[in-house]
């Protein structure tokens, strides 16, 4: 009986029907309004497969993530930079709070815009824009992680005379990392997300590039499997990398 | 270590700490006592150079404690609080206070898991404060303090948070230790049981602002309930009175 829910609830059957209720609904829409404005979930698949048989799914899909990781480490090393000068200097504290304030209201499009006055039309446009927009995220919530160091554990470490080093390493160190874990997910899925928008311009791979080159082909399905691979992407980064992180910090708790 | 408080006072916006003096030979184990506020943490923090002092001064083996001063002497503090590390083992823990110290790490181990056994924790070496009890968590404190082999022991209140039956176990666990380690020890404390059981000298606090009311040396164990209740007389007094300066 019990084995029985278990397995209900790890397949997510109620999640299932409902996916099944919406493939009906997309079929009867795709009937009736034509393959052009709705392809049918058959043509998606078929075009899934016809992706993964070629190869061109990884070609894309790489060419993506390769610019995110890019863009989203080199905004990671700034905002653990960010990180340590506001534990070094209450001063530093205050403006890096402020630029990041002003970098959290800047709009995706404004960075897009720069990126492709910039650097053209290169892979430089979609990193400096991933770079830009996951930068205020991650960084954010580092800087909160280091003021959020429990004081009295800092004061235990000045009543045994541990050196600033040491300190660091063992306690400022440990307590922001939960905060930099869940930056990280948030600024995982926001440079997926906007990094794809950056690729609509000017590159000629990556997942953004082939979405907007299906839609300009007529091929609507395609525009479907991309988006489909996106979301697969974003999961399975998501369950393989970060819950396995939070797993392993959680392991004191 | 021989610790002596001079005229000692310190002013916040109020003054809090008008002046106290005592003094304590090496192996006494002192205990604060006084009413609610009084002064007794801030007192205990100026003697561990975590404050700085208004008035007057602390000596320990005649050199004065400057806060914030990367001092030679080695003071062992127990918090109100644990004040462990939640990510460190006991062990880790306990460890992490004798790196600046200068011993190598399999050294370091080594001794942090003495003191753990000392402390009644052998076994738990391994354990996260998370996954044991209040009670062990502060004996982990202690363990630390104890572990640097410190000049000055500084206790507040180390067992406020504890239920009466832990209490009483931590007691007779801290004093078996001085016993043993024959340590100079501070301690905080607003229970007059408690420093009658542990304390061999008994510093009364007054009222705010504090000075000290009484000094008792309590070596020879004589008549304990009838120190009980003139300590107990004595923080009814005290206790009136701050209450009826905080109304006025």
């Amino acid at each position: 009986m019990r084995r029985e829910r278990d397995w209900a609830d790890r397949l997510h059957l109620p999640t299932l029907a409902a996916l099944l209720v919406v493939l009906g609904a997309w079929a009867l829409l795709s009937w009736r309004y034509g393959a052009y404005v709705l392809p049918s979930p058959l043509s998606v698949v078929a075009g899934l497969v016809e992706i993964v048989r070629s190869g061109e799914v990884w070609t894309h899909t790489g060419a993506s993530l390769y610019r995110i990781l890019v863009g989203f480490g080199a905004a990671l090393a700034v905002a653990l930079l960010m990180g340590l000068t506001g534990f070094l200097s209450g001063l530093a504290r205050g403006v890096v709070h402020d630029t990041l304030a002003v970098l959290n209201s800047t709009s995706v499009f404004v960075w897009i815009v720069i990126s492709i006055i910039w650097f053209g039309l290169s892979n430089w446009a979609p990193i400096f824009t991933t770079f830009m927009i996951t930068l205020p995220v991650v960084a954010s919530n580092v800087v909160e992680g280091v003021e959020n160091v429990d004081r009295r554990l800092l004061e235990m470490g000045d009543v045994y005379r541990l050196t600033g080093g040491q300190k660091f390493v063992a306690i400022v160190v440990p307590s922001t990392v939960p905060y930099l874990v869940a930056g990280m997910k948030v600024g995982f899925g926001l440079a997926l997300k906007v990094s794809v928008v950056a690729e609509i311009f000017g590159v000629t791979s990556g997942i953004g590039y082939i979405m907007n080159y299906s839609r300009e082909i007529l091929a609507t399905q395609m525009v479907f499997v991309w988006a489909l691979v996106m979301i697969v992407v974003m999961m399975l980064v998501d369950k393989l990398v970060f819950d396995a992180v939070s797993r392993r910090l959680a392991r004191w708790r | 270590m021989k610790l002596v408080v001079s005229g000692v006072g310190k002013d916040y916006l109020i003054p809090v700490i008008d002046s106290v003096s005592f003094h304590a030979e090496a192996g006494d184990f002192v205990c604060l006592l006084g009413p609610n506020g009084c002064g007794k943490t801030t007192l205990l923090r100026i003697v561990g150079g975590l404050e700085p002092a208004t008035r007057g001064a602390v000596l320990l083996d005649e050199q004065p404690v400057v806060a914030g001063d990367a001092h030679s002497r080695r003071v062992g503090v127990v918090f109100q609080e644990d004040r462990l590390l939640p990510w460190m083992t006991l062990e880790q823990n306990v460890a992490l206070v004798l790196r600046p110290l200068g011993l190598a790490a399999p050294d370091r181990h080594a001794v942090a898991r003495r003191y753990l056994r000392l402390a009644g924790l052998g076994g738990f070496e391994t354990y996260h404060p998370g996954r044991v009890s209040g009670g062990m968590r502060q004996r982990a404190a202690i363990a630390r303090a104890l572990a640097i082999e410190p000049d000055v022991l500084l206790m507040d209140e180390p067992f406020g948070a504890l239920d009466a039956q832990n209490r009483r176990i931590m007691q007779n666990e801290v004093r078996r230790i001085w016993e043993e380690t024959g340590r100079t020890i501070l301690f905080v404390t607003h229970s007059i049981e408690e420093a009658v059981a542990v304390g061999t000298v008994l510093v009364m606090l007054s009222a705010r602002p504090a000075r000290v009311r009484a000094l008792i040396r309590n070596d020879v164990r004589e008549a304990r309930a009838r120190l009980i209740d003139e300590l107990n007389t004595m923080i009814m007094e005290e206790v009136e009175r701050q209450q009826g300066g905080t109304s006025a």
